[in-house]
C-alpha cells in the first residue's frame, strides 16, 4: 500500500537534501513561492481536509486561516515536536529520517500564515531528532530554502530551535509557547487561543510534526489528490504506533479507514504469544477502552468516535487475556497525577483522588459505594482546567469501569488481581 | 473509628502554612487529650483557592482559609464546642462530592 510521508515504507535512515531533493523535494516550495499566493495554500490544504495529528484533530487549513487572517503582526509558526505521549515515537522518527521533508513543511505553514519567524520545539531528550534538524537547516540556508528572499521571491523566513522540557505538559501547545518565551512549561488560560494571541501574544499556528509533514505532498500534488487517501471525513493517511504487545512493534502509515484488525494482524503480525485480546486503547493513555469486538472498525475519526473511544494521536495499545485492567488504569491514573502540572486545583484534586480511589480498589478497600464515585469526580471536575489534561483520566477509567466490572469487584473482595 | 481531622497538604495549601496548622492542630489535639481524634494529612479537597482547608469526618464540618488563630477553636470543637461557622464558606456541591468520598474511605 502507498503511503504519503512513507511512499516506500518507514524510512531507516536519515535522508539528506540531495536525495529529498531527488525524489521531488522542495518542489512543492517552489511551486508556492513562484506562483501560488498565501491564500491559496491555505485553500489547498483546508480542501485536503488534513487534521491535526497531535491529537486533537483540528483541521490545519482552519487554524492556518485564523492566524493569517488577524492583523496583529508579526505571526509566527511553531513546529510542535514535544512528544511524549507514552509509546509514540513517530514524529521523533519524522524529525530523524525525513527532517526536510518535516522542514518544508514548516516554511510552507510560514510562508501560508505569513510568519517570518519560526520556532522548532523539539523534545530536549530527542539529540538525534534535533541534530538531524539542525544539519537540515544548515543545508536548507545554504541552498536559499530559509532565510532572506527564498528562491528568490519576497518571502523571507527565520528558524530557530528551542528545547522542549521533556514532561507531558510541555507538549501542550500554550505550554510550549510559555517555554518559548522563557517561562516555565505551564498552559494558558484559553480563550484566547494561540492562532490568535500566542508567542510573544501574536497570532501563532502550533502544529504536530506529523501534520506538517503531510503538507508539501498537498501543494505539490493537491487536496483532490491527497482525498483520494483515507475516508472523506479523515482524509490522508496517519502514522499509527504499535509496542510490546504485538510481533512487529513499530510505526505504521495507514490510510484512515483501514480497519484496527488489518494494523495490528496485518502490520503488527498479531498479538505476542497467539494470546488472546481482551481489550484496545486506539489513541493512547486517554482513549477509551474497546471491547475486542471492536476489533473490525475503521481507524478514522468518526468511526472510533462512534465506537466509543478517540484516535488521539494514534498510539495503539493493546491489553491481553490475562491482564488486570485495575492495574492498566492503576497506571494510567498515577500517570496523570504525576503529569498534572499541578496550576489548575480542580486537575489536581482531580488526578489525586482517583489516583488514590484506584489505589484502594486495588488493595481490595472502599466496597462498591467507592465504584460510584469514580464518575462523579470526574464529572465535578471536567473542562475546570487551563489544559485538556483534566479531561484526560475520564475516558480510560469510565470504560473500564463499563466494560470489565469483575475485575474490579474481584479486586475490591480480594485485594489483588484475579490472574495472580 | 477514630474521628478524623483532615488538613489538605496539597501544593495551595502547603503554600499557605498547612504542614504547619497540622502540626499545631494536633499539639492543641493532645493537650485537650482527645484520644478518639486523628489529625492526618488530605490529598486535596479541591477547594485550593480558599485553602488551607480542613475537615472534620465524621461529623461533616468545613474549615477554609484557616488560619493559626483558628486552630484553638477548630479544636475545641473537636472537644465538643460550637461550630466554627466563621470558616464555613465551601459550596454546597463540592462539600457534597467531598463528603460522599469521605464515605466511601477515601483518605
Ligand atoms: C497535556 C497535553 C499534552 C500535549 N502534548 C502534545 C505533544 O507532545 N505534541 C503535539 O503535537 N501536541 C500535543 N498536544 C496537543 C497540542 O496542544 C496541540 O493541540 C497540537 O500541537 C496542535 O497541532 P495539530 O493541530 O497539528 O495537531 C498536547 C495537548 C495536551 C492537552
Ligand atoms: S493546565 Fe496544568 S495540567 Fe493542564
Amino acid at each position: 500500500m502507498q503511503g504519503i510521508l512513507f511512499p516506500r515504507g518507514v524510512v531507516e535512515e536519515r535522508e539528506g537534501l540531495q536525495e529529498y531533493r531527488a525524489r521531488g523535494g522542495y518542489t512543492a516550495l517552489e511551486k508556492a513561492l513562484k506562483g501560488l499566493a498565501p491564500e491559496t495554500v491555505i485553500q489547498e490544504i483546508t480542501e485536503s481536509g488534513l487534521q491535526g495529528r497531535g491529537g486533537a484533530g483540528f483541521p490545519a487549513g482552519k487554524k492556518w486561516a485564523f492566524t493569517r487572517e488577524c492583523a496583529e503582526q508579526p505571526h509566527y509558526v511553531v513546529l510542535n515536536g514535544g512528544e511524549d505521549e507514552p509509546g509514540s515515537k513517530k514524529d521523533r522518527l519524522l524529525m530523524e529520517n525525513l527532517p526536510h521533508l518535516v522542514m518544508e513543511g514548516v516554511i510552507l505553514a510560514s510562508y501560508a500564515v505569513g510568519a517570518s519567524t519560526a520556532y522548532l520545539y523539539v523534545n530536549s531528550q530527542y539529540n538525534k531528532a534535533k541534530d538531524s534538524m539542525a544539519q537540515a537547516l544548515a543545508e536548507a540556508q545554504e541552498a536559499g530554502l530559509v532565510g532572506k528572499k527564498i528562491l528568490g521571491s519576497d518571502f523571507n523566513l527565520d528558524i530557530l530551535f528551542v528545547a522542549a522540557p521533556p514532561n507531558y505538559v510541555a507538549g501542550e501547545d500554550s505550554a510550549a509557547l510559555e517555554v518559548i518565551e522563557q517561562k516555565q512549561p505551564l498552559p494558558r488560560q484559553k480563550p484566547p487561543f494561540p492562532a490568535t494571541a500566542g508567542l510573544f501574544g501574536k497570532p501563532t499556528a502550533v502544529n504536530n510534526v506529523e501534520t506538517l509533514a503531510n503538507v508539501p505532498a498537498i501543494i505539490a500534488s493537491g487536496a483532490k489528490w491527497y482525498r483520494s487517501f483515507g475516508t472523506p471525513e479523515s482524509p490522508g493517511t496517519m502514522i499509527f504506533s504499535l509496542n510490546d504487545e504485538v510481533n512487529r512493534p513499530g510505526i505504521y502509515e495507514l490510510p484512515f479507514g483501514s480497519t484496527l484488525r488489518f494494523l495490528i494482524e496485518e502490520r503488527g503480525g498479531g498479538v505476542k504469544g497467539g494470546k488472546s485480546i481482551k481489550a484496545i486503547m486506539p489513541g493512547g493513555p486517554s482513549s477509551a477502552f474497546l471491547p475486542p469486538d471492536k476489533i473490525d472498525i475503521p481507524l478514522d475519526h468518526n468511526s472510533v468516535r462512534a465506537a466509543g473511544s478517540s484516535i488521539g494521536c494514534g498510539v495503539v495499545h493493546i491489553v491481553t487475556e490475562g491482564s488486570c485492567i485495575v492495574e492498566e488504569i492503576l497506571r494510567i491514573a498515577d500517570f496523570f497525577a504525576a503529569e498534572s502540572c499541578g496550576q489548575c486545583p480542580a486537575c489536581r484534586m482531580e488526578t489525586n483522588t482517583l489516583a488514590v480511589m484506584l489505589k484502594k480498589v486495588q488493595q481490595g478497600q472502599g466496597g462498591q459505594p467507592l465504584l460510584e464515585q469514580f464518575s462523579k469526580v470526574i464529572s465535578f471536575n471536567k473542562g475546570k482546567g487551563f489544559c485538556n489534561l483534566i479531561n484526560m483520566p475520564g475516558p480510560p477509567i469510565e470504560s473500564a469501569l463499563r466494560l470489565f466490572r469483575p475485575d474490579f469487584e474481584f479486586h475490591l473482595a480480594n485485594g489483588r488481581c484475579p490472574q495472580s | 473509628m477514630k474521628r478524623l481531622c483532615l488538613v489538605c497538604q496539597n501544593v495551595d495549601c502547603k503554600s499557605r502554612g498547612s504542614e504547619q496548622l497540622m502540626k499545631e492542630l494536633a499539639k492543641l489535639v493532645a493537650e485537650r487529650a482527645l484520644t478518639d481524634v486523628e489529625v492526618r494529612p488530605y490529598i486535596c479537597f479541591g477547594a485550593c483557592q480558599d485553602g488551607p482547608n480542613i475537615v472534620l469526618y465524621p461529623e461533616k464540618s468545613w474549615y477554609a482559609g484557616v488560619k493559626t488563630e483558628d486552630l484553638k477553636d477548630i479544636a475545641d470543637r473537636l472537644a465538643g464546642g460550637p461550630d466554627v461557622k466563621r470558616l464555613d464558606k465551601i459550596d454546597s456541591s463540592l462539600k457534597e462530592l467531598i463528603y460522599q468520598l469521605l464515605d466511601t474511605g477515601v483518605f
